[in-house]
């Protein structure tokens, strides 16, 4: 088990906090808080060590795409980049008003 | 217009929440920002979860004040820890001080979940002896209503705890047993149960076959709405008793189950549904003291009651007898060995079928006996290796036996009698949860032969996927993963740990001092509360033992509309 941390800038504002997912068998726990810095700091606690370059690359495009101004943890249970994606995507609809699906 | 169905058992814990209460009421107790997460599982190096995998909330359904508990199964098998099970024993605790003011407040509970969560072994036993104590309080205001829909079912302490509840629904899906099909095979052999067959384990446990001999209440297809409308009116008052009040009529049924048969999902359901065969299917074997294996719980039951006639003479692996404690009579139970059992899997002393529903008789005999009178001490000889691991046992429905065994001491204390547990030997699992853990205290022996845990060592090693050095290496670090009775004593759920007492063969000095000590918790306890409310004040629960459980519960009342 490994604890990572990483930092993008961000300008977008969010308005609501967001909590998706499940830390079940490749999924992850994504709990998203405003924030009023101007970046997107994100923590990330994770089962499967050593794929340190690989969160960066992931959350480097995601950022780049969606440049939310935020605070994120993550409690990842073995999730691959996708799903990783699909839920930080899903935590921002629900902080912008949207239901999950 | 057409409505799709909503399948309940695709959404996750919150999800299920989120879609059965009506829109707008939702008020969730403890939500994720909070992070009150397990303090137990980083040390381990396994990820908590912000919610520990239990989601509590208020809200209504139908427009009736609800407080609707949810169990994550995708997080940590849906096990048991010591957080989520504070959240949910607080929870049911806080119901009932409402429901007792006046202020109805339905408990709805969706059961999701493996048991107690081996990770922090002790911490689930000693919550889901909270909850059970709970939920049999809370019987008398209102009913308890649980659901299962599927994925992972309801398994081990906890499906002890589903037969507490006043109702149950489940779906096809659903599953409801003691033990697991893949630690039967593990403790008993293939030949005793086989993991991988689909259509055993359905018609063993599953939800068509539960409903079908009355083990739960309504077979709903997975659909929200027609289980919102099962919850509904399951929410009306009723004159059944819950099952696991039922003692007479299930024990007479099991006492009329042949154990040496083959018994199929169709036949069980055929003597279950005509209540037994009428008659016993066994005798006794005629008892020769030569033959009765000597165990600790024989030992103490004899040193302790003068070695009475036990007055359970057709299950001679319950021991009953009322004998003097001080100055008054006290009823003493004792689970032994029966080398001649019917059922080959609860010959050393395990608690099984007959096991469960006798005690429940026995305690209830007492409670009924006393009625308008002085409730007599009732004191429960802590002697057991496991719960009974068989086929038979789960068609038969092990849990409500265990369940009926839990009612019974938890109605006992909470009509005054004063209920000791006194551990001389093992206390394990869903044995311990059934004959034991229901006491207003419990007393253990400080000896290297007195345990406590979840489940074995071997299995629990198995079930986690580490090795025996593994596991020991975790409990340097987790205190309530140890199985040594010091461990345990730190967490504060023992009032006393009696030294300098040869567990195997006491002098009569050594019983005398046990005996003193039994009278004078007796009074300890007329003077206290009938609740389980000393195992969070005790100095070692405040001292850190209980310390996440003692802070859940206070957010928790801090949180509640």
């Amino acid at each position: 088990m490994e604890t990572l941390h990483f930092e993008y800038d961000a300008k977008e504002e969010c308005h609501k906090r967001a909590h998706v997912g499940v830390v079940a068998s490749g999924d992850l726990e994504v709990l998203l808080e405003p924030s009023s810095d101007q970046k997107a700091s994100v923590t990330i606690r994770t089962g499967s060590d050593g794929f340190g370059d690989t969160w960066d690359k992931v959350l480097e495009r995601f950022f780049a795409s969606h440049p939310v101004a935020a605070n994120i943890e993550i409690n990842d249970f073995g999730a691959t980049p996708g799903v990783v994606s699909i839920r930080l995507a899903q935590a921002l609809e629900v902080s912008r008003n949207h239901e999950p699906a | 217009m057409n409505q799709l169905k909503l399948s309940l058992a695709e959404l996750n814990a919150r999800e299920r929440v989120q879609a059965l209460l009506d829109e707008g009421t939702l008020h969730e107790l403890l939500d994720p920002f909070q992070r009150m997460k397990s303090p137990h599982l980083e040390p381990q190096g396994i990820i908590p979860q912000n919610d520990d995998g239990v989601v509590i909330a208020q809200g209504e359904i139908d427009g009736k004040r609800t407080l609707v508990i949810s169990i994550e199964g995708a997080f940590q098998g849906g096990g048991i820890g010591e957080v989520s099970g504070s959240k949910i024993a607080g929870a049911l605790e806080l119901a009932i001080k409402d429901n007792q003011e006046g202020h109805t407040i339905y408990p709805i509970i969706l059961f999701d979940t493996g048991g107690v969560r081996l990770q922090e072994a002790n911490y689930g036993l000693m919550s889901i002896a909270e909850i059970g104590s709970a939920i049999v309080e809370l019987r008398d205001s209102v009913p308890v209503i649980g659901v299962i829909p599927g994925k992972v079912g309801c398994f081990g302490g906890m499906s002890i705890t589903a037969g507490l509840c006043s109702k149950l629904i489940m779906t096809r899906e659903g599953r409801l047993g003691l033990n697991g099909p893949e630690v039967i095979e593990q403790e008993a052999g293939l030949e005793e149960f086989d993991s991988t067959d689909r259509p055993l384990i359905w018609g063993t446990i599953g939800g068509e076959q539960r409903v079908a001999t009355g083990f739960a209440d309504m077979l709903a297809d997975d659909d929200v709405e027609i289980i919102k409308e099962g919850i509904v009116s399951f929410m009306q008052p009723t004159e059944d008793e819950p099952r696991s009040a039922q003692v007479e009529k299930y024990l007479s049924l099991i006492k009329s189950v042949d154990p040496t048969a083959e018994w199929s999902p169709a036949s069980a359901r055929e003597i279950i549904n005509q209540q037994g065969s009428g008659s016993p299917a066994f005798e006794p074997a005629p008892s020769t003291s030569k033959e009765e294996k000597q165990s600790r719980g024989r030992t103490w039951f004899q040193a302790l009651t003068g070695d009475p006639h036990s007055l359970s003479e057709d299950v001679r692996s319950v021991l009953c007898a009322d004998a003097k404690l001080g100055d008054e009579t006290a009823r003493f139970l004792s689970i032994v060995p029966d080398v001649h059992h019917g059922f080959p899997r609860v010959r050393h002393g395990e608690v099984g079928l007959l096991e469960g529903w006798s005690i429940a008789r026995y305690v209830r005999e007492s409670m009924e006996a006393d009625q308008g009178g002085t409730p007599r001490p009732i004191v429960a000889i802590i002697d057991v290796p496991s719960q009974a691991y068989g086929h038979k046992e789960e068609l038969f429905a092990i849990h409500q036996a265990c369940a009926a065994a839990v009612n019974a001491y938890a109605s006992a204390r909470l009509n005054g009698h004063p209920v000791i547990a006194l551990i001389v030997g093992n206390a394990i699992s869903g044995a311990f949860l059934s004959h034991g853990f229901q006491a207003n205290r419990i007393l253990a022996l400080d000896d290297v032969g007195v345990n406590v845990h979840a489940m074995s060592k071997q299995s629990a090693a198995r079930v986690t996927r580490r090795t025996i050095e593994e596991l020991e290496e975790a409990t340097n670090k987790v205190p309530a993963m140890a199985y040594d009775i010091n461990s345990f004593n730190s967490l504060g759920v023992l009032s006393s740990l009696i030294s300098g007492i040869d567990a195997d063969s006491p002098s009569q000095e050594e019983v005398e001092a046990v005996r003193k000590k039994l009278v004078e918790t007796v009074e300890n306890i007329r003077e206290g509360g009938p609740d389980l409310k000393n195992r969070l004040t005790s100095e070692n629960a405040v001292n850190g033992g209980r310390k996440a459980s003692i802070k859940v519960r206070k957010k928790l009342a801090e949180q509640w509309k």
